[in-house]
């Protein structure tokens, strides 16, 4: 096997410096999207390399081992790093059953906080400011009194049509096929984290073009922010609330995503080396057969 | 994708339920459509209330000449007794959800800060 198979992770690297550059000439839903496909490809890709280094082992197992003794068998990669391989992709594979267990798990505790009787909305009389999206069939917003107090009734309304873009959009699976993606191939945390900013970004827009005030949406974003970080019992830090106030400030970006055409390039790049590398090792997997 | 999204009733109704919610005590219609900041009808206001009644989402009493509404506290304390049991001290939890109010760092709400001071606020 040639050098094709450890591409995958170099090229992950390489795509979360393109990323970065594409999000900022891309409109949040195309970036969204976009960028939630590209990690899962990425994700496939080095999963894929890392399993198919890891199947080198299998010549040290009987019956391919006997034939070891004989000398003839090509040992394409160092038995340490077909190890390596094996126990990244191992640690992959559990950091991802976490995610998806206690995102599910998360899921379900709010969903038993209560059912929407009217409106699709949740109150919970209490003083910690907090607005959620609890996906779902149709899921529903839930709303604590202590946000709905530091806001007025149009920056209620911005916060009641934020979320239910979320829900109307399944934000919440894009997210978590990024996070899924993240947890496999740690090198593209960065990507799991532009995913969730332009959703925030996309349920933004659809806000302000609800409300039809894109200053109105900005104040509000920044006025709940504010009102968490007085109350900082659940504040989560770095959540990119300044870039999108100040994004809200600057005019509606248009819906081209033309601009996701160098992640796109670099995710074909990794499709394709993976392809190669798998090609390589069905040849290495008939020469020991055969 | 069949959500809760543009039905504008539905979305009204949140927007009342919220209104009551954020309201100090019980209220009445005209009360409720000052608050909500949005021109509507007196009417309008009036029926969404009604149908709130009907569904059990609020309750209320008669006091004046008309009512006053507030919103169901037994279901409002429980929703928070859970969401408070989910969230507390689980950073992990509330970084898999898509938050209104994310926190923030001293340097972000200061920026915050200066960015509110310098928009107009509206009328």
């Amino acid at each position: 096997m040639t050098v094709a198979v450890y591409l995958p992770a170099a090229l992950s690297l390489v795509l979360v410096v393109v990323v970065r550059a594409a999000v900022r000439h891309t409109a949040p839903a195309a970036a969204t999207r976009g960028v939630a496909v590209a990690a899962a490809a990425a994700a496939l890709a080095y999963a894929t390399c890392l399993a198919l280094l890891a199947l080198t082992l299998l010549d040290d197992l009987p019956p391919l081992s006997t034939m070891d003794d004989l000398g003839d068998l090509p040992r394409p990669v160092p038995g340490p790093v077909a190890a390596a391989a094996a126990a990244l992709l191992a640690w992959g594979l559990w950091r991802l059953a976490g995610d998806v267990r206690l995102r599910r798990d998360t899921h379900r505790r709010l969903r038993a906080a209560g059912s929407p009787r009217a409106g699709g909305v949740v109150v919970a009389d209490w003083d910690a400011p907090h607005a959620v999206a609890v996906p779902g069939r149709p899921g529903h917003v839930l709303v604590t009194t202590g946000l709905l107090r530091a806001l007025d009734g149009r920056e209620r309304r911005v916060v009641l049509a934020h979320e239910r873009a979320h829900l109307r959009h399944r934000h919440d699976r894009l997210v978590a096929v990024a996070a899924a993606a993240a947890a496999v191939n740690p090198l593209l945390a960065p990507l799991r984290d532009t995913v969730a900013h332009q959703a925030e970004r996309w349920a933004d827009e659809e806000a302000a073009a609800d409300v039809g005030d894109r200053a109105l949406v900005a104040r509000c974003v920044a006025k709940a922010a504010l009102a968490a970080h007085r109350a900082p019992v659940l504040a989560l830090g770095g959540t990119g609330v300044v870039e999108r106030v100040r994004a809200l400030g600057r005019p509606a970006p248009d819906g081209r995503a033309t601009g996701l055409l160098g992640p796109h390039a670099v995710v074909l790049a990794m499709t394709a080396v993976t392809l190669v590398a798998a090609a390589e090792f069905a040849a290495l997997a008939a020469a020991w057969l055969g | 994708m069949a959500a809760t999204g543009r039905r504008p009733h539905g979305a009204l109704e949140a927007e009342v339920l919220a209104a009551l919610a954020a309201a100090a005590g019980p209220v009445s219609a005209a009360e409720v459509r000052r608050t909500l900041g949005r021109d509507l009808a007196h009417n309008t206001v009036q029926t969404i209330l009604i149908r709130l009644l009907e569904k059990g989402a609020v309750q209320r009493r008669a006091e004046g000449r008309g009512h006053v509404y507030w919103p169901r506290h037994d279901e409002a304390s429980r929703a928070a007794q859970r969401m408070r049991a989910t969230l507390s001290g689980r950073p992990d939890r509330i970084a898999v959800l898509r938050q209104f109010a994310a926190g923030l760092d001293d340097d972000d709400a200061r920026t915050l800060r200066a960015l509110l001071a310098r928009r107009p606020e509206q009328p």
